[in-house]
């Protein structure tokens, strides 16, 4: 059983990885022949072990590519050979071929548990492309309401207050360019707290300032490097479902310090809150569609970048406002501000 | 009284700073402020501050007057510790990102088994660091509240675990900042006055120890340990019942409790094992504890000053630095905080050996700094100034345990097991309750000893894996992990065995002592030759590169 689970840890990246070399050893322990090799459309990829001479390699494969199912040939020294053909998500990728005597049934039944394991390689791969298209939405999630809305306060204070609106102008351009940059996955808390200012500022505008802010942020946590848009959102989510729709003024806070290894940022707003089963569907993602993208996004960009224990933690109730709880640990291997 | 309400002063004040001292902002615009780095000198007083501890604010006064002036070489290689530190870790450490050594291993390395090696090093380090904060806040607790010394440790112990847990550490820079001005003050203040206050013949005294230590007034004298001394001279001195008792010239045997009244103006009887006030052992500047001064001093000078930097809670301030350049020079105003402060310790201990040379008859040194100005300056002042010093002393306690624990618990619950609040809350309380265990038997063992002891460990651990993970990158993995192991089991064995087993002078008790000088070296080439038998990982040169690009 461990060898089984052992061979899934190996092909964890694919077959063209460095783990599949250590593969190909383990399943000729396995199936106990003289060698195996794993290719794919190509032809031969790793090997290990004896290893036929690549015309009768090469036929063998097209034969199986051809019509399908295994395929048995003798070498000219008498060894069997069997080429067991590999599905990955129903569609042929590739053979395992297994030198010198092979039980049949048993080449088989390895050839569709590394297929399997190819499918796990290939999912993870589309999971994470997931990932990168979610903050790539997130990025150009910069709502065209919003957008309408900062313009059209900019374009009603230039008469009256024509200060003003130049400085919000400026804001509404970091903002953007914040929000559009490509430069990378990971910003300092520093970084993303300019984002969160010109943001609220521009919110502030809108509101006629009936929105009170409070920033508390120890020192050390600034250079700490988290994800990009982390904080930004969440702010984002506390403005336009916690306060928007609340009568008189409205509150945000956002704290930062460090505890030990980790770094904890809060992000509190004294809004209309929501049903805690709201936020656990928010944050499972199946919540209302408009308001589940980004928190939830959020989540598992954390989740994938620290690991599970490291999610969104929401405090709320209906009327009582919002708590959203970032805990990230200060360094994370891999984890660096450009 | 007075004391404790200082002391209670300084806890309540920190305790506000850490909790409500982040910077607040109400406005928008404010935001940009609060999204502004920590300047560098803000950050320099918070360094300076968390590495005064209780060892440098009563340890270095008391072994200075136990042992000599050679104690002064000590807080010479505190400061230059800083020196190693600039020259070696501090840029290339901040641009890797690392927030402690554990970090710093697994960014180099690459391996989480290293990593949870790291931990159980931080862990000795820590510890071996941490009970002698205890000690020193347990004796000032007791000498200021007069309860038993064990009430004063537990109590420490519940302050500052229950300070981390209030939130106090939130805002640690502004804290630890904080600190290091009451240090200063709390020090300083009383020093400058005694000094003053003392008068030109007991100034001149203090300056020429070859002038011989007698008692500067009939000193009462409770020997709280057997202690076996000689005298000189014969003298005659007084129990408690009031009878006189005659004691010839020669050896001497005192059992734990006796009390004896000293006359004002009888020579001062010589410990047995300790040198002589006065006597050229105790003048020579040199370390001379076991028979060869030159290399002990060398020894220690080396644990200190390389120990310094695999310190892991110095090591993690720097990360608040911007840029690597700025982490530099942070370091630079920590050498200048750090080279005021140490000038008063030294003057406790010079006007101790004057004033108060009794306490070297009942392992009491470690108390002379908190004694001192009640002995020297009489009245409501005097009060004023032990408040003063206790206070300080006890801020030196809060500052360096918080900063301790906090990183012993983060080395606890990240490093060894997967971190998680509840387990970090619950790693201070285990780091608390060990420490005070540890503590408790540690009341007859000088805090500088034990402070060495962890300098030692960190100087033949942490210190090659930070210099050559830095500066040399055929590092290996193997290479890294048997150093570390060879220099945590030599470094902590040795000093250990030693205090354990004292043992006549000699090469052997010296070597096990301070055993810097060989550990150091051992971890070093262990590293090093483990490392060319190994294959370099090939992230390596790219990791590396990393370290020193600009």
């Amino acid at each position: 059983m461990r060898q089984v689970h052992a061979l899934g840890v190996d092909l964890k990246d694919g077959m063209h990885a460095r783990g599949a070399n250590s593969a190909v050893r383990r399943l000729r322990r396995l199936l106990a022949v003289d060698g195996v090799i794993l290719a794919d459309l190509d032809g031969p990829v790793v090997s290990h072990g004896k290893k036929p001479n690549s015309e009768e390699v090469d036929s063998l494969l097209g034969q199986v590519f051809e019509y399908g199912g295994g395929a048995r040939g003798d070498l000219p020294n008498g060894t069997a050979v069997y080429v067991s053909p590999l599905a990955v998500a129903d569609e042929l990728s590739g053979a395992l071929v297994a030198v010198g005597d092979p039980v049949e049934a048993d080449v088989d039944a390895a050839a569709s548990l590394v297929s399997d394991y190819l499918d796990h390689a290939a999912l993870r791969r589309v999971r994470s492309r997931i990932a990168a298209a979610d903050l790539r939405t997130l990025r150009a999630q910069i709502s065209p309401h919003f957008v309408h809305n900062s313009l059209a306060v900019i374009s009603a204070l230039v008469h009256t207050d024509p200060d003003r609106a130049r400085h919000l102008l400026s804001d509404f351009a970091d903002y953007l360019r914040y929000g559009f940059s490509e430069k990378g996955d990971y910003a300092t808390v520093s970084d993303e707290l300019e984002a969160v200012q010109t943001y609220l500022e521009l919110q502030r505008a809108r509101f006629h300032d009936r929105l009170d802010i409070t920033v508390r942020m120890a020192p050390e946590v600034l250079p700490v490097a988290i994800p990009f848009l982390v904080v930004q959102p969440i702010v984002e989510n506390a403005v336009r479902h916690g306060l928007e729709r609340k009568e008189g003024r409205g509150h945000v806070s956002v704290s930062g310090f460090g505890e030990g290894p980790l770094c904890v940022i809060e992000i509190e707003d004294d809004g209309i809150g929501m049903h805690p089963d709201l936020a656990r569907s928010l944050l499972a993602g199946t919540g209302p569609e408009p308001r589940s993208v980004g928190l939830a996004n959020v989540d598992q960009r954390l989740r994938a970048v620290y690991g599970p224990e490291y999610g969104l933690v929401i405090e709320t109730a209906l009327g009582e406002g919002t708590k959203v709880t970032v805990r990230v640990p200060r360094f994370t291997r891999g984890v660096v501000a450009q | 009284m007075t004391s404790v309400v200082a002391i209670g002063l300084v806890l309540v004040t920190s305790l506000f700073i850490g909790i409500y001292g982040v910077r607040a902002a109400r406005s928008t615009s404010d935001f940009l402020v609060a999204s502004r780095r920590v300047s560098p000198n803000w950050n320099a007083l918070a360094i300076a501050g968390e590495y005064l501890s209780a060892a440098s604010v009563l340890g270095l006064a008391g072994l200075l007057l136990k042992n000599g002036l050679g104690t002064m070489w000590y807080a010479v290689g505190f400061t230059a510790g800083y020196v190693a530190v600039v020259a070696l870790v501090a840029g290339p450490m901040r641009r890797s990102g690392a927030y402690t050594v554990p970090d710093f291993a697994e960014y180099r390395l690459g391996a989480p088994r290293l990593r949870k090696l790291c931990g159980c090093v931080v862990l000795v380090i820590m510890l071996l660091y941490l009970v002698p904060q205890f000690k020193g806040a347990g004796v000032v607790l007791s000498l200021v509240s007069g309860t038993p010394y064990w009430v004063g440790v537990v109590l420490a112990g519940l302050v500052v675990s229950g300070s981390i847990a209030a939130g106090g550490m939130r805002a640690a820079t502004y804290v630890q900042a904080f600190h290091y001005v009451v240090k200063l003050i709390f020090i300083a203040v009383p020093a400058i006055y005694l000094v003053v206050h003392a008068g030109p013949e007991t100034r001149a005294e203090a300056l020429h120890p070859e002038w011989g230590t007698h008692f500067p007034q009939n000193t009462s004298v409770e020997f709280t340990v057997e202690t076996r001394f000689s005298l000189d001279e014969p003298v005659t001195v007084t129990d408690v019942s009031g009878t006189e008792v005659g004691l010839p010239a020669g050896e001497h045997t005192v059992s734990e409790g006796t009390e004896y009244v000293f006359p004002e103006g009888a020579p001062i009887p010589h410990p047995e094992g300790l040198p002589e006030l006065g006597s050229d052992r105790w003048s020579t500047p040199l370390l001379d504890v076991g028979g060869y001064p030159l290399f002990e001093t060398w020894s220690t000078m080396l644990a200190i000053t390389l120990g310094c930097m695999g310190l892991p809670h110095v090591i993690m301030r720097f990360h608040t630095s911007p840029t690597a350049h700025v982490a530099r020079r942070v370091a630079v105003g920590v050498i200048a905080l750090l080279g005021v402060f140490y000038l008063f310790p030294v003057v406790y201990g010079l006007l101790g050996r004057v004033l108060t040379p009794q306490l070297v008859l009942f392992q009491g040194t470690d108390t002379v700094a908190v004694v001192l100005p009640s002995h020297a300056v009489s009245g409501s002042i005097g009060t004023l100034l032990t408040a003063l010093v206790a206070a300080g002393a006890f801020g030196a306690f809060l500052s360096t345990s918080s900063g301790l624990l906090l990183a012993l618990a983060g080395g606890l619950s990240h490093d060894l097991f997967q971190g998680s609040v509840p387990r970090l809350r619950l790693a201070v309380v285990v780091g608390t309750c060990v420490s005070v265990m540890l503590a408790l038997p540690a009341q007859m063992t000088d805090i500088n000893m034990l402070v060495v002891w962890a300098f030692t460990v960190a100087a033949s651990t942490f210190c090659p894996l930070l210099v050559l993970g830095i500066w040399w990158r055929r590092l290996t993995l193997p290479g890294a992990a048997s150093g570390l192991i060879v220099g945590a089991v030599t470094a902590t064995g040795a000093v250990g065995w030693s205090i354990l087993f004292p043992a006549p002078e000699g090469w052997v008790t010296v070597l096990l002592g301070q055993p810097a000088a060989w550990t150091i070296p051992l971890a070093f080439f262990t590293m090093m030759i483990v490392s060319r038998f190994t294959r370099t990982p090939e992230w390596a040169e790219h990791a590396v590169l990393r370290l020193h690009s600009p």
